[in-house]
């Protein structure tokens, strides 16, 4: 057992943070709000210089051979500067994706482009009016030679920017029922209408409406579908989790400073022990989301089962990150109202972190699912087997 | 970093636990019992096993190998700490977490060799003289004199809330030998033999049903060699010291406990598929999780030679909060059962429930309360003014 972070990924995670931090003017970040791209593209081609897009792939594909903890690291890091990158859609998502469940047509064709951050993928999974994946309704329809494919998919991260999006469809061929396929963006039928959300990320809807595909557009072997759909679910969750920490301490840091500096009263606000307890809260819930998280991401990065803790790093996150920013409002008063303040771009950023890729409530579920079905795996490493005194 | 134990660290948690359940029978639960002391255990009871921890050699696994310790990390302590809260087991006190490790850091080496090997064998009891009626969570306003005469110190004044000291052999003792402003320069640090001339002792109930105290010093003899660091320097022996007995009280072993004792309920109802106890299982396995981590990384912190200290507070915190919450939790769930007591027909758990909701009051004032919890969060680990 041994909870702290190597002095590398300590010092990995002060330098995206440094990065990070500086990248943009809070001005910048707002302008890029709803704009088709979303993020700036030099900055993007700093971060692949840098080695970000390639973190976690390996050496011979142009990575850096690390792994999803240290992602996490960087995710976070993004998350607390609230930088805008296609890091996510095209890394987490569908990167990710092809690396470890992908054939290897398009694994070689595709992953060394997106380490190098030359190409931006990115996946289509959740559809409108089915916010929790409960079915799929998107089709791929086999044709003699390949597919066709008919559905809506929302929350299509980066759609403008992607040169192909990774898309989940039913597909009858499939022993799981499911297919994933890849389809260039530029194909006909593939249609795309920016959502207008909260936060910072680029999210479209996109509809296939008869789009064709040749059957070498298979991204998984047959059957495989479903297995890269859990571990892309379960790395979403963990890395939104991730973000939300980094959303966390810097509504954190931003509230502490101005407590420091200002004056009512005659006196800082921080010295009113009213505004030391909310701060003192706000750290706790902080810290232990961020143990959470590391925990979560620390197994997932060791290949081990991190079904419980994944849920409970991003139900806690969910619930707990957004209550910090509605504090750290409450502690600002007024001033923060105003959009030229910077915290409200972080009370936004936490709502959609905190619904994607399963909100507090969905987690929850997804443990009590647990609870009710496997309550091993719900009572995790701590468990005694010993029966509780009778008497 | 590693979240999981290693297989040395997992075999010594089975050790203990083994030790812990070949003890702690059936008949010892039965017949050991004693709802008027802290912790229900019978005092005679308590003595007797912490000398048995004594000679199992988990009292001193954390001390330097040249006061016979056995130079274990913290993430040692942590397992033993964790294990003896789950198995609800006693002895594990500022006897042997506070105390020695204060000894260690601002002892003479006339004190620990006095004392050290005494406490290594679990032969000592000890009880804390820092609270007074006037001095809780103000500390520093502390008012028992210690006035030097010959080569002895008299100490005259009242302490307050002083768990265990009817069962103590010494006091740990914080009196004030010089001025009283500043009011936290001039406080002394002292070992006092409780069976010193001039010492007498108060008992109070508490509504938890067991039975506090309140100790007396008047005009009691201690000898020179028995003051602990400077001489009006007690305030950074007391500060110094208590992050040792705060990385002990963040132990999960207690939060672990309540956890499966609702789990074992529930499944015992068929009720692991009910959907609203799902959700609350859900939130208290989270938060279980949290503060389990929270100490375990404190740990860590200590096994990288690091000294962490409001995170320590913090953690405290964060396993006290949450064993409040499975205390309310645990009541909500036995339903009309709740206020059950011991012995009486109906009573869910023999009324441990209950009793502990009214027992863990404590947690939310006593050796930092949650509120001078937070003040110490705001002004270490935020560095808030004053």
């Amino acid at each position: 057992m041994d909870i702290t972070l190597t002095k590398e990924a300590d010092s990995l995670r002060s330098t995206a943070l440094a990065f990070a931090q500086h990248a943009l003017t809070h001005d910048r970040i707002r302008a890029l709000e709803g704009s088709d791209g979303g993020f700036e593209p030099d900055v993007w081609r700093d971060m692949a210089t840098m080695g970000w897009s390639g973190c976690v792939f390996p050496l011979e594909m142009g990575g850096a051979g690390l792994g999803l903890f240290e992602l996490a690291l960087i995710v976070e890091a993004c998350g607390q500067a609230a930088l805008p990158s296609p890091m996510f859609a095209s890394v987490v998502e569908a990167g990710m994706l092809l690396l470890e469940s992908g054939v290897e047509r398009h694994r070689a064709a595709w992953v060394p482009r997106i380490a190098a951050g030359d190409a931006i993928l990115t996946t289509a999974v959740f559809e409108p009016g089915n916010a929790e994946l409960e079915t799929v309704a998107t089709t791929a329809t086999p044709l003699p030679g390949g597919y066709r494919i008919d559905g809506t998919k929302t929350f299509v991260r980066d759609a403008a920017t992607a040169r192909a999006i990774v898309t989940l469809a039913r597909c009858p061929d499939s022993p799981d029922g499911l297919a994933l396929l890849l389809v260039p963006s530029g194909l006909r039928g593939v249609r795309r209408q920016r959502l207008s959300s909260s936060g910072g990320e680029a999210l479209w809807e996109v509809a296939f409406d008869g789009v064709s595909v040749p059957a070498t557009a298979l991204v998984t072997e047959p059957g495989q579908a479903l297995a890269a759909l859990d571990r892309l679910l379960a790395r979403g969750a963990c890395l939104k989790a991730a973000e939300l920490v980094g959303i966390g301490q810097a509504a954190l840091d931003l509230t502490v400073a101005y407590a420091k500096t200002r004056v009512q009263f005659e006196r800082p606000l921080g010295s009113f022990q009213a505004v030391q307890h909310h701060c003192a809260t706000m750290y706790r819930d902080l810290r232990v989301c961020r143990l959470l998280m590391w925990e979560a991401a620390a197994r997932l990065a060791a290949g081990q089962p991190a079904q419980r803790e994944v849920a409970m790093a991003k139900a806690k996150t969910s619930d707990a990150i957004p209550a910090l920013t509605r504090t750290a409002h409450q502690i600002h008063g007024a001033i923060a109202y105003y959009r030229d303040y910077p915290l409200e771009l972080y009370y936004t950023r936490a709502v959609a972190a905190a619904a994607a890729y399963g909100n507090a409530t969905y987690h929850r579920r997804a443990l009590a699912h647990l609870l009710a079905h496997d309550l091993d795996t719900f009572r995790g490493d701590i468990h005694h087997g010993l029966p509780v005194r009778p008497r | 970093m590693d979240f999981d134990l290693t297989a040395d660290e997992h075999a010594f948690r089975d050790e203990v636990c083994a030790f812990l359940t070949a003890e702690l029978t059936e008949a010892v639960w039965r017949t050991e019992r004693d709802p008027d002391e802290q912790g229900q255990w019978r005092r005679e009871f308590t003595k007797a096993f912490r000398r048995k921890l004594g000679a199992a050699g988990y009292i001193g696994m954390g001390w330097p190998a040249a006061y016979g310790g056995g130079g274990k990390s913290r993430v040692y302590q942590t397992i033993f700490a964790e294990e003896m809260e789950y198995h609800r087991a006693p002895g594990l006190d500022r006897s042997i977490t506070y105390v020695p490790n204060a000894l260690l850091a601002f002892g003479t080496d006339a004190q620990k060799a006095e004392f050290l090997p005494r406490i290594a064998r679990g032969e000592l009891s000890w009880f804390v003289g820092y609270s007074e009626p006037e001095a809780g969570s103000d500390l520093a306003n502390l008012k028992a004199r210690a006035v030097p005469d010959g080569s002895d110190f008299v100490v005259t004044g009242q302490k307050a809330f002083s768990s265990e000291a009817h069962m103590a052999e010494y006091c740990w003792l914080a009196a004030r030998t010089g001025p009283v402003s500043p009011k936290h320069r001039g406080i002394s640090m002292f070992i006092v033999d409780m069976q010193s001339p001039g010492i007498r002792i108060d008992r109070y109930p508490t509504l938890a049903g067991w039975t506090h105290h309140a100790v007396y010093f008047d005009a009691v003899r201690v000898p020179d060699a028995h003051l602990v660091g400077e001489i009006d320097r007690g305030w950074s022996v007391i500060m110094g010291a208590i992050d040792f007995e705060r990385a002990a009280l963040a132990a999960p072993g207690l939060v672990a406990f309540q956890l499966d004792r609702l789990l074992a309920h529930a499944r015992e109802q068929g009720r692991l598929d009910d959907p609203v106890l799902g959700d609350q299982l859900a939130r208290l396995a989270t938060e279980a999780e949290g503060a389990r981590l929270m100490s375990y990384w404190i740990a860590s912190l200590h096994a990288h030679g690091e000294m962490p200290q409001f995170e320590t507070s913090m953690a405290v915190l964060c396993k006290r909060e949450t064993a409040r919450l499975f205390d309310a939790a645990g009541l909500e769930m036995l339903g009309a059962f709740a206020p059950l007591r011991a012995g009486s027909p109906g009573a869910c758990f023999d009324g441990d429930i209950e009793a502990e909701y009214r027992d863990h009051l404590y947690f939310q004032f006593a050796a930092g309360g949650f509120d001078i919890t937070r003040n110490v969060i705001a002004h270490r680990g935020l560095g808030l003014p004053r």
